[in-house]
Parts: structure tokens; C-alpha cells; sequence
């Protein structure tokens, strides 16, 4: 007897030591989770400012509407899925099939304003609640459904992570640190806040400045995407840097999307084509090829060739654009006049090695490291990789390929004495000047040869194929160059072309460098002349029509002459 | 506690004991706290045995639970406030912020161009510019002699009269070119 009521006693024991000591920890934290609770304190995003601290981006408080069907007493359901239906405009009968549902939770609508949510909490409906949530809200665009700059600065997803532009960039300063807050709950799930409880305060995110000026955004913007419907286009680009510091003063897209409501966008439209896609320079290189020449010694601007309208290089025939015989020119013509075979005769008396130093010290050989997400570059092989025929097309901008903000960067060198300016986006971090503002700028080439080229880039505008960007008053003192090079598809080109003109005033002392690249222009008539599809006839347009209008906002004056 | 047992002693040394009280080897005085002794004079003039002492302890506990119950219900009350106040904190926030942003948006440069259309009010590309004209400043050059007053005497003699008199300057500032 005794011996049974100890192996019972035995057994009690064994199981009370089971439950005290082997479950102990799972079976506390079981009893913590019904009366503590952890609740993580959101950090308050960066918000993003301009260059006038014009602000760009405002955090903003959404709400989501959910059921509990299970505590929807049969008898209110119909009076629950009215309301929900009248305030948030959904569909009745959809409601009517949650509410009698077995599931615990379904969201009914999600991130509306706080208009509508009021209103739902108003009407005091048994078994909804609401869910706050914080969202990103971007300035309104060129048109309704569109947001300023969106391509530039990217959007937040619903888990608060920043998704292309500066916004993924950034997204380390611009998040901050969470916090937490530990505390009990009573047994109708209400906070005690005068319990014991664990607070720590996030870290809220840091405000970004850039260089951008909204209200010359919202000006290329507008005249990039009238240019892109009246170029039949199958989309734009514009580009616009402060060549003293690098600083990007406007990114357009066309098209472009809505940051606002970008989980109703077609993915294919987040892509940035400014840096996010390559692109063939075509004559515009012709800038870098000739400065390179210039500062190596081997021309200068008065140098006379002779132009015959073709060159044979590599064991192939290379042609100018119009395939005409120049006769014997110099070098302001040749740029002037975009002459395929005087740039390659000026990567010739350079040399292969020096021309390939000049790609480098223009910074066409890397990445240009600016501080927006997923910059996409295909460098050029190595300089021993590279066949003759490269060298030679490369010299005008064909075979070689960078993207939109590689190629205004080079040519800030010219408009800024020669020095290479860091392309870059922020200003400020916080209270932080960016790193890249307080670093020398290398210099790329000297400031003679800087000189020398703006003077040939100006008789561009007065002399050559830049003559429809001439701004009244300006027409002597502005700097350009148009590039227009055929679309590679499956290694072959086609008749599709990118059109660009990239541009500088007042020449001498330039306040801005704009780049404009259209893509698959088809402008009316180019089926007979497929030559108005150049960059003169597409892409300048648009360059004016946004000069103008930083002319008149930033107050330019020509230099006195 | 010891409250009922020095009664005893205090008893038995007033029955005629003090023999064997002084017999007894010399202890260290203790000290009595006030509740002690307030507690042992009220016993001693309340006569209490140990049922009234009893009840009295049981009546002090049910006081203190009481106290304690209606501090924690206050305290659960000023809690469920707070919590009601965040909650009017977070919708106000929510406001503030719908708010921000509509101000914002009415300065950005969609809204101001549509607000300037509505108005009537066109952009207009000026035709021509004046050039500016660079001026050489030369920051070495001497001053120069000052430039002669030529303010009449009689009145420089007034101005100083009325200065003095009303205590301004501006007369000065005024006569002074």
C-alpha cells in the first residue's frame, strides 16, 4: 500500500517537476504573451527638401480598415456592411460573404484618408477596427496621377523600405531607429500604461537636402513630355547639373509614374532611365574625344584636315553622317558640323593609349558613383581589348555606352575650367554636408583646353547643328552639341535612334548643364528624312524651351562682351 | 506583540515585586517607538483583550485593502485616461500631418502654375536682357577728404539747440549728407 501511494505521490511529483522545470520557460513565456506586450515604436522618416527647402515629401498618416467576423453578432451584419460599404465605397455583398465567414481577420479597405476613417468611427460598427499606418506622400506632377520627380526619388513600400532613387538609397538616414515600448495589457486588451513597462524612443530619421530645384523640375518635366508626344517618342530624358558643384538641379522621365500610388503601377515605368539605363552618346563624345586631342597636344581648334566623307578603319568603312566630301576643315567645323571622320582622325593623331586616358579622366571608364540607386553602366574592355574599329567609333560616340549622368558629368568638365565635379544629388544629411561637396575636384584636363572647346562648342550653336537651342539674348554666349546615334538591337543597328543635345550658359560662365536624350523619336515626317528625327530637330527643342525657363527663374544675364 | 507581555511585567511589579526586580542582572534600556508607546497607552486605557486586538488588527487590514483598492482604481482610471489621450494625440498628429501636406502642396510648382492659368497670368520669355556691365572696383584707393557741410551756420546753431533741447538725433541724421 505504502509502495503504491509512492509511486502515485512519485508520478504527481515527476509531473508538477515537468511542468515547474522542463516547461518552465515556454509556459511563462505563454502567461507573458496574454498580459505583456511588446509594441514597436516606429521611427519618423526624413523628409526630403530641395535646394529652396521647397519640401518634396510629407509622411502622412493613413488608415486600414478590418473585421473580426467572429464578433459580428449575426443580427448587425447587415448594419456593418452598410456602413463599411457607404464610407469606403465598397462593395456590399463582397462584406456581407466576410462578415459570415469562420476567419478571424480580413482587411476590408486599406491606406485611406483620415476623413473616411472618422467617419467609419462614427458609426461605432461592432467588429471593425482601424489600423494606423504611415505612408510616404509625394508633390503633385506635371499631370493629375503623376508625382514631382518620381523617378528621382523613389518610393517607401508598405514595410517602410525605400524602393529606387534616393529614397532606397538613403534609406539607412532616412529610416532612423525603431523604438519599443514594453508594457501590460488588462483583460479587455487595454493598455495599463501606469504599469511597469520598458520604453525605449526610436531614432527618427534624418532630412535630406538636395541640390534639386523643384520648380525647374516641374519645367522639364513639362516640356519633356510635350516634346516626347510632339516627337512621337517612345520616351525622355532630362538632366540638368550645377557644373561647379556636380549637383543635380533636375532628373525628368517621360513617362513617369505615381509615387503616391505606386502599388497600382506598372512595374516596367519604377526603371530611371537617367541612370538606371545605357545609352549610345553619339556626337556629344565628340566633345570628349576632341578636348582629349586638344589637351594632348595632337590639334587644336584652327588644326585643318581634310574630311573625304569616309575613313577606312579596322577593315571597315566609316562614314560621315551626310556622307559628303568636307574637303579640307578645321576642327571647329568638324564639331560644328558633327564630322564622324575628323573625330576619328583626332583619336588617331592621339593614339590609342592617350584616348583611352582621356575616356578615364572624363570618367567614362566607371561608374559615376552618384548617390541615387541602381546606377547601370557597361564600362568599354580594357584599352589592349579594344579593336580598331571600337577605337574608332568610340571616337564618335558609337560601340561605347554610358548612361545620362556618366555623360553630363564629363561634360560639367569643360564648363567648369576642366575639373571633374563628383555628380551627386544630396547636399545635406541631417546637419551633415555631403562628403563629396568638401573633397578638391580632380582636375581632368587644364583650363586652356576647357576654354578652347567651350569656344568650339559655342560655334555650334552660332555655326552648326545647335542652332535651333539658341535662347534670345544668348545667341552668342551659349554652348551646345547634339548627338544622334542608332539603337543596337540583337547586335545590329537599326533605323530607331537616340536623339540628345547637351548644352551650357552663359558659355563662359555657366550656371547649368543640361543633357536631353529622346528615345525611338518619330517626328513628323522622318519616314521620308529620317534626319528630323537628329537631335536638332527633337531634342533641342525641349533644351530651350526648360533653359528658358532657368533663365527667367534663376535670373541669368548674358556675360557682358 | 511585546505590548501584552510588558503589561504583564508592569502588572506583576506593581503587585509588590521589587526584589525580585532588582535582583535581576542590569539590562540595556531599550528604546520605544511612539507608535510603541502610543499603542501601549491606548491599550492600557483601553483595556483591550486579545479578541479586541484581534478585531482591531483585522479592521486595520480591511481599512488598508480598501485604501489599496481605491488608489489602484484610481490609478487604472488616470491610466485608461492617458491611454485615451494618446490616442487623441495620434489623431491629432494624423490631422497635423493631412494638414502639412495640403500647405505643401499648395506652394508646389503644379499648384502654382495651375493657380497662375486660373488667374489669367501667362509666363512671358523676356526677348532681350541687359547685359551687365562689369564695373572695376578699386578697394586701395584713398577715401579723400570728406565733402564740405554746406548747411548755414544758423542753422547747424538751431539743429544743435533743438538736439540738445529735445534729445534726438534724427535732426542730425537728417542735416547730415
Amino acid at each position: 500500500m505504502l509502495v503504491v501511494a509512492a509511486i502515485l505521490a512519485g508520478m504527481v511529483w515527476s509531473r508538477l517537476a515537468y511542468w515547474q522545470v522542463a516547461q518552465h520557460g515556454r509556459l511563462a513565456m505563454q502567461a507573458q504573451a496574454q498580459y505583456r506586450e511588446l509594441v514597436q515604436l516606429p521611427a519618423v522618416r526624413g523628409a526630403i527638401f530641395d535646394r529652396n527647402l521647397t519640401q518634396l515629401v510629407v509622411n502622412t498618416t493613413v488608415y486600414s480598415a478590418f473585421v473580426s467576423p467572429d464578433q459580428v453578432a449575426a443580427a448587425d451584419r447587415d448594419r456593418v456592411a452598410s456602413g463599411l460599404a457607404s464610407v469606403l465605397g465598397v462593395d456590399k455583398a463582397n462584406v456581407m460573404t466576410t462578415l459570415a465567414s469562420t476567419s478571424k481577420f480580413a482587411y476590408i479597405q486599406r491606406r485611406f484618408v483620415k476623413t473616411k476613417a472618422d467617419q467609419l468611427r462614427a458609426l461605432k460598427l461592432p467588429g471593425v477596427g482601424l489600423q494606423e499606418e504611415t505612408q510616404r506622400s509625394y508633390l503633385p506632377g506635371i499631370a493629375p496621377g503623376s508625382t514631382l520627380a518620381a523617378n528621382l526619388l523613389g518610393f517607401v513600400d508598405w514595410n517602410g523600405d525605400g524602393k529606387y532613387g534616393v529614397e532606397q538609397k538613403y534609406q539607412q538616414a532616412l529610416g532612423g531607429t525603431p523604438g519599443f515600448i514594453s508594457s501590460y495589457r488588462d483583460l479587455a486588451n487595454r493598455e495599463i500604461v501606469l504599469g511597469t513597462h520598458t520604453h525605449q524612443d526610436p531614432i527618427n530619421g534624418q532630412d535630406l537636402v538636395l541640390s534639386l530645384d523643384a520648380n525647374i523640375q516641374y519645367a522639364a518635366e513639362q516640356a519633356l513630355a510635350d516634346g516626347v508626344k510632339r516627337d512621337n517618342a517612345e520616351s525622355g530624358s532630362v538632366l540638368i547639373m550645377d557644373p561647379a558643384t556636380g549637383g543635380v538641379v533636375a532628373w525628368a522621365d517621360y513617362p513617369s509614374y505615381n509615387a503616391n500610388d505606386f502599388n497600382h503601377t506598372d512595374p516596367a515605368l519604377f526603371k530611371d532611365n537617367v541612370v538606371g539605363s545605357v545609352y549610345e552618346p553619339g556626337s556629344v563624345m565628340k566633345v570628349v574625344t576632341l578636348s582629349g586631342a586638344i589637351n594632348a597636344g595632337a590639334i587644336a581648334p584652327e588644326t585643318v584636315i581634310n574630311d573625304p566623307g569616309v575613313l577606312s578603319v579596322g577593315g571597315y568603312r566609316i562614314y560621315d553622317w551626310d556622307r559628303r566630301n568636307h574637303g579640307n576643315v578645321d576642327y571647329t567645323y568638324v564639331l560644328a558640323h558633327s564630322l564622324n571622320v575628323g573625330a576619328m582622325k583626332a583619336m588617331l593623331a592621339e593614339g590609342h593609349p592617350a584616348f583611352y586616358s582621356n575616356l578615364q579622366a572624363f570618367g567614362l571608364t566607371k561608374p559615376s558613383g552618384i548617390d541615387v540607386a541602381d546606377e547601370n553602366c557597361l564600362l568599354p574592355p580594357a584599352a589592349d581589348k579594344m579593336s580598331d574599329s571600337q577605337y574608332a567609333t568610340a571616337s564618335f560616340g558609337q560601340g561605347i555606352d554610358v548612361n545620362m549622368v556618366q555623360m553630363l558629368a564629363a561634360v560639367n568638365v569643360i564648363a567648369n575650367g576642366g575639373k571633374y565635379p563628383p555628380p551627386h544629388v544630396v547636399e545635406r544629411v541631417g546637419t551633415h554636408i555631403n562628403p563629396v561637396l568638401l573633397q578638391p575636384q580632380r582636375q581632368a584636363i587644364t583650363p586652356e583646353t576647357a576654354a578652347k572647346m567651350t569656344a568650339m562648342m559655342e560655334q555650334v550653336v552660332q555655326h552648326g547643328s545647335g542652332w535651333t537651342s539658341r535662347i534670345k539674348g544668348f545667341e552668342l554666349d551659349q554652348a551646345g552639341k547634339t548627338g544622334t546615334s542608332q539603337i543596337p538591337v540583337n547586335g545590329q543597328y537599326t533605323q530607331d535612334v537616340w536623339a540628345s543635345f547637351v548644352g551650357f550658359l552663359p558659355a563662359q560662365h555657366p550656371k547649368f548643364t543640361m543633357l536631353v536624350v529622346i528615345r525611338k523619336p518619330h517626328y513628323p515626317g522622318s519616314d521620308r528624312d529620317w534626319t528630323l528625327n537628329d537631335g536638332y530637330m527633337t531634342a533641342e527643342p525641349i533644351w530651350k524651351t526648360i533653359a528658358q525657363s532657368i533663365v527667367v527663374d534663376w535670373h541669368i544675364t548674358p556675360d557682358p562682351r | 506583540m511585546t505590548s501584552t507581555r510588558i503589561l504583564a511585567r508592569r502588572r506583576l511589579g506593581a503587585s509588590g515585586a521589587t526584589a525580585h526586580v532588582t535582583a535581576q542582572p542590569r539590562r540595556r534600556r531599550r528604546t520605544r517607538g511612539l507608535v510603541q508607546v502610543a499603542g501601549t497607552v491606548a491599550a492600557e486605557r483601553l483595556r483591550l483583550n486579545v479578541f479586541g486586538h484581534a478585531y482591531v488588527g483585522v479592521g486595520a487590514v480591511v481599512i488598508a485593502l480598501l485604501f489599496y483598492l481605491a488608489l489602484a482604481a484610481q490609478i487604472t482610471q488616470a491610466s485608461y485616461d492617458l491611454s485615451r489621450l494618446q490616442d487623441q494625440q495620434r489623431q491629432l498628429i494624423a490631422e497635423q500631418d493631412q494638414l502639412r501636406y495640403q500647405e505643401v502642396t499648395m506652394h508646389a510648382p503644379a499648384q502654382v502654375q495651375q493657380q497662375a492659368a486660373q488667374s489669367g497670368m501667362q509666363r512671358i520669355v523676356p526677348s532681350s536682357y541687359v547685359a551687365g556691365s562689369q564695373v572695376a572696383i578699386d578697394l586701395t584707393t584713398p577715401l579723400g577728404a570728406s565733402p564740405a557741410d554746406t548747411t548755414p551756420l544758423w542753422i547747424r546753431a538751431v539743429a544743435t539747440v533743438v538736439n540738445a533741447v529735445g534729445g534726438t538725433r534724427d535732426v542730425m541724421a537728417a542735416t547730415k549728407k
